[in-house]
């Protein structure tokens, strides 16, 4: 039999000191045969990518190096070859995908040509001969016109576009392994369910072996022939696709399962009563102007056109779309960090769409936001105290008092009160994003808007927010609009879902109903697009109980 | 965050020595009245005395004046007319910088329209038309200096502030009802300081040339010693007497290198990101 495709035995990353923990990859061993596609899983910070690199031979050195180990392409010690054969083997022997299709090709080339330059330095054919090639793989690929889009640059792509483009130059000289670094993170569902579909059917073609590193375990489910999973710089499970995904072995694989938004728990229908909704939306439009100047007439981007909807108190209320959809700018209307060129948002006897910034003011301590990124969210000169103060002391609360309200609500979204104190560099990404949320409540708001606020994080932290924003909606009877990309999230904390496309709503229904019988074309497409939707999780049905280690 | 950014100043040897030059610059410009009691404009000595040669240290000019006493004195002139010409540009290109970046729209293409006026002049004329117009003095040195060196710190000011005010911290603060004044000082400026900071110091360098230059052409204040005025004076006989523009000129050279020296050591410590990655 062939030696595998590739082949770690032992293989451990050091890091430099001083960093979190002296080794980012750990003792790691796995193996992937031809025609095999290996996920590896785990969240950020557990070393996946760091495995990619040492194979692919692009680790930072001398800060990170590998210290032990080895790592083999078919037979080859990756580890002891020369610079010289590195560079051959990195071209014929394996391709990589990247997670960011937007800055992974160059922007200044034809698509074409960076495609032709892999083909140019590997293989032995001629110029006619390589522009045959482009084009085959640009339409084996899956793009319409390779003829004439071969000679596009790539800002006219769509990211899923670019990504198919990186997987023709990965696949341009049918290497034995394709690396895939979260090739899928920075897409929309639809596009990334193609993709998927495309690196399955050309592993399917050419019988490469693939490492598909991911955080998702819906992808997984959708591809995987064996999985390893990752924590912190170790692999606790390996095995096969099937073994894994329904008879976890390990307690953190067990505690990833559990923490994928799986079953759609059907909420009891919301009964808003006779009361009227405490936001009323009706036909808003807002339209963005690009570009242009003060001779110059720019583009117009109808952001969101004749949205309507409306929030009861106590409700919440999914808005789910792919980027692009429009659903942040209804968001950032409703907040008046947009104002609306037309129809009407009621608050509060108020038309919102027609407020001036300073009639806004007051109304602001009534509709509060959560932002998407808790890196960039939080102000990173004040200390955690400060920021959540900020609001209430805008609004005339003594200082003294704002933060020690600040407390309070530091210990409501379930950290402690001495984090008052600290900055917020100094947190993890979920005790940002509850910071963020604490910042939300100071104000005491009746409507909360949550722009993405669980899409920047891990899946196991991802929950706990969830649970944390609906047992905070439910105790303190607050109406929340929540944005979000993703479906299986909508569905865990919605009551309603309005699904958005291209600034208009589609659909809008119980969670039952858009679920159930979805009446839209685009929300079927969208439902059908979700990785992993065939792969039931039982808990009940895994082997033994928790193995002694309890999950955190 | 003191010691950190002492560290990372410090691992750049360059910024050091320059930081103790300039350190030193700085005390012989205090205590020139106590090293140099008589003025520098006395001409007690006999003139085109060359340095070491019994009289004063380093020698004396056409008139007889010590060019010590002229070097140690000028050090105030030079430096007082940089950092507050500095100051002055700096009020006014931030504050230009950072209405016309948060506020966008037609401010800025206002703002920057008006910007671009004074950028289109040639620095150094334009300082002369305005010292010709408002008759030399440290005043109208200060005046013209500011004036033609704000444009570069408004651009960069409203370049920091384009690309911050869209984040979500301070989109955070509107939302929570700060006020516009608030979120633009309290929230956006302290985060765009340190290129600004950097840009300001290296200001500050420009702004002694600019000075040097403008005495040398005779438009200094006249009541005043400096390095400029000392070269302008001397470059008649310059190959007769080169230590009367020598010992200026190279005091003007030691203390533009020096605060570019610290410029850079600044820019290495606020912008860790940028600065590590070649050091390691």
């Amino acid at each position: 039999m062939a030696a595998p495709v590739v082949e770690l035995s032992g293989l451990s990353v050091a890091l430099p000191a001083g960093a979190e923990r002296p080794l980012a990859v750990e003792d790691v061993s796995f193996t992937v045969e031809a025609g095999e596609i290996l996920c590896v899983v785990g969240e950020s910070g557990s070393g996946k990518s760091m495995i990619a690199h040492a194979i692919m031979g692009l680790l930072p050195a001398p800060h990170v190096r590998v210290s032990g180990g080895q790592a083999r392409l078919q037979g080859e010690d990756l580890l002891a070859m020369s610079p010289r054969r590195q560079r051959a083997v990195r071209g014929t022997g394996m391709g990589m995908i990247f997670q960011e299709p937007m800055t992974s090709l160059n922007p200044l080339m034809r698509v074409g040509d960076q495609i032709d330059e892999t083909l140019r330095l590997h293989t032995p054919l001629s110029p006619r001969e390589r522009v045959e090639r482009v084009i085959e793989l640009l339409d084996d690929v899956g793009l319409p016109n390779p003829r004439e889009l071969r000679r596009s640059y790539p800002f006219s792509l769509s990211g899923g576009q670019r990504q198919r483009v990186m997987i023709a130059i990965a696949l341009a000289v049918e290497p034995a392994l394709l690396i895939a670094d979260e090739p899928t993170t920075a897409l929309d569902v639809t596009t990334q369910k193609q993709i998927l579909d495309l690196i399955a059917a050309m592993q399917k073609r050419s019988g490469m072996g693939v490492i598909f590193i991911t955080h998702d375990f819906g992808v997984v489910a959708e591809i995987a022939d064996s999985v390893a999973v990752m924590q912190d710089g170790r692999c606790v499970e390996y095995g096969s696709a099937e073994q894994v995904l329904n008879k976890p072995r390990h307690a953190y694989t067990r505690e990833l399962i559990r923490a994928v938004p799986h079953d759609i728990i059907y909420r009891p229908d919301f009964d808003p009563g006779a009361e009227p909704g405490i936001l009323q939306a009706e036909g808003v439009r807002k339209v963005f102007h690009v570009g242009g100047g003060m001779f110059r007439k720019g583009r117009e981007l109808v952001a969101a056109d004749d949205v309507s909807l409306d929030i009861h108190r106590g409700e919440t209320v999914g808005v789910v779309g792919e980027s692009g959809s429009g659903k942040s700018t209804l968001g950032r209307c409703i907040v008046g960090l947009h104002r609306a060129d037309g129809g009407q948002i009621l608050f509060r006897d108020h038309d919102l769409a027609r407020l001036s910034r300073r009639q806004f003011r007051p109304i602001r301590r009534h509709v509060q936001m959560v932002f998407q990124d808790p890196y960039a969210s939080l102000n990173p000169r004040y200390r955690v105290a400060d920021i959540i103060a900020q609001g209430p002391v805008a609004f005339g609360t003594p200082r003294a008092e704002a933060r020690a309200r600040a407390e309070e609500l530091l210990e409501l979204v379930g950290l402690d009160a001495s984090a008052a104190r600290r900055y917020p560099h100094q947190f993890s990404g979920g005790q940002r994003q509850r910071i963020s949320i604490a910042r939300a409540l100071a104000l005491d708001p009746d409507l909360l808007i949550a722009d993405e606020p669980v899409s920047a994080l891990d899946v196991s932290v991802q929950t706990q927010v969830l649970r944390l924003l609906d047992e905070i909606r439910r105790r303190l009877g607050l109406a929340m609009l929540f944005i979000t990309h993703d479906l299986r999230v909508a569905a865990q904390v919605c009551d309603r879902i309005a699904v958005m496309k291209e600034g208009r709503i589609v659909e809008l229904g119980t969670c039952r109903e858009v679920f159930g019988a979805p009446k839209h074309e685009y929300t079927r497409t969208l439902l059908d697009a979700i990785p992993g939707k065939d792969w039931e999780i039982r808990p009940e049905t895994w082997d033994d109980p928790d193995p002694d280690t309890p999950a955190r | 965050m003191n010691r950190e950014f002492w560290s990372a100043f410090a691992s750049n040897r360059g910024a050091v020595i320059g930081l103790v030059f300039l350190v030193l610059i700085i005390i012989v410009a205090a205590s020139a009245h106590l090293i140099y009691p008589v003025s520098p404009w006395s001409m007690g000595n006999p003139p085109f005395q060359p340095p070491l040669a019994g009289g004063p240290f380093l020698g004396t000019d056409t008139l007889g004046r010590d060019v010590a006493a002229g070097v140690v004195h000028g050090a105030r002139v030079s430096l007082l007319i940089g950092l507050v010409s500095s100051l002055a540009a700096l009020l006014i290109g931030v504050t230009l910088g950072a209405v016309a970046g948060y506020f966008g729209g037609w401010v800025d293409d206002a703002i920057m329209r008006f910007t671009e006026l004074f950028q289109t002049i040639p620095n150094f004329v334009l300082a002369v038309v305005l010292v010709a117009i408002f008759t030399p003095s440290i005043g109208s040195l200060v005046a013209a200096i500011a004036i033609v060196s704000w444009p570069p710190l408004a651009r960069l000011t409203r370049g920091e502030f384009l690309s911050l005010r869209s984040r979500e911290f301070v989109l955070a603060a509107v939302t929570t009802g700060q006020s516009t004044p608030h979120i633009i000082l309290r929230e956006i400026l302290p985060n765009s300081l340190s290129p600004i900071i950097v840009a300001a110091s290296l200001t500050v360098a420009t702004a002694i040339l600019l000075e040097s230059a403008l005495s040398f052409l005779g438009l200094g204040d006249p009541n005043v010693m400096s390095w400029g005025y000392q070269i302008g004076a001397a470059r008649t006989v310059i190959r007769q007497a080169w230590w009367m523009s020598f010992f200026p000129g190279i005091a003007i050279l030691i203390t533009v290198l020096a605060i570019n020296l610290v410029g850079e050591g600044l820019n290495d410590a606020l912008n860790p990101k940028l600065a590590r990655k070649g050091r390691g």
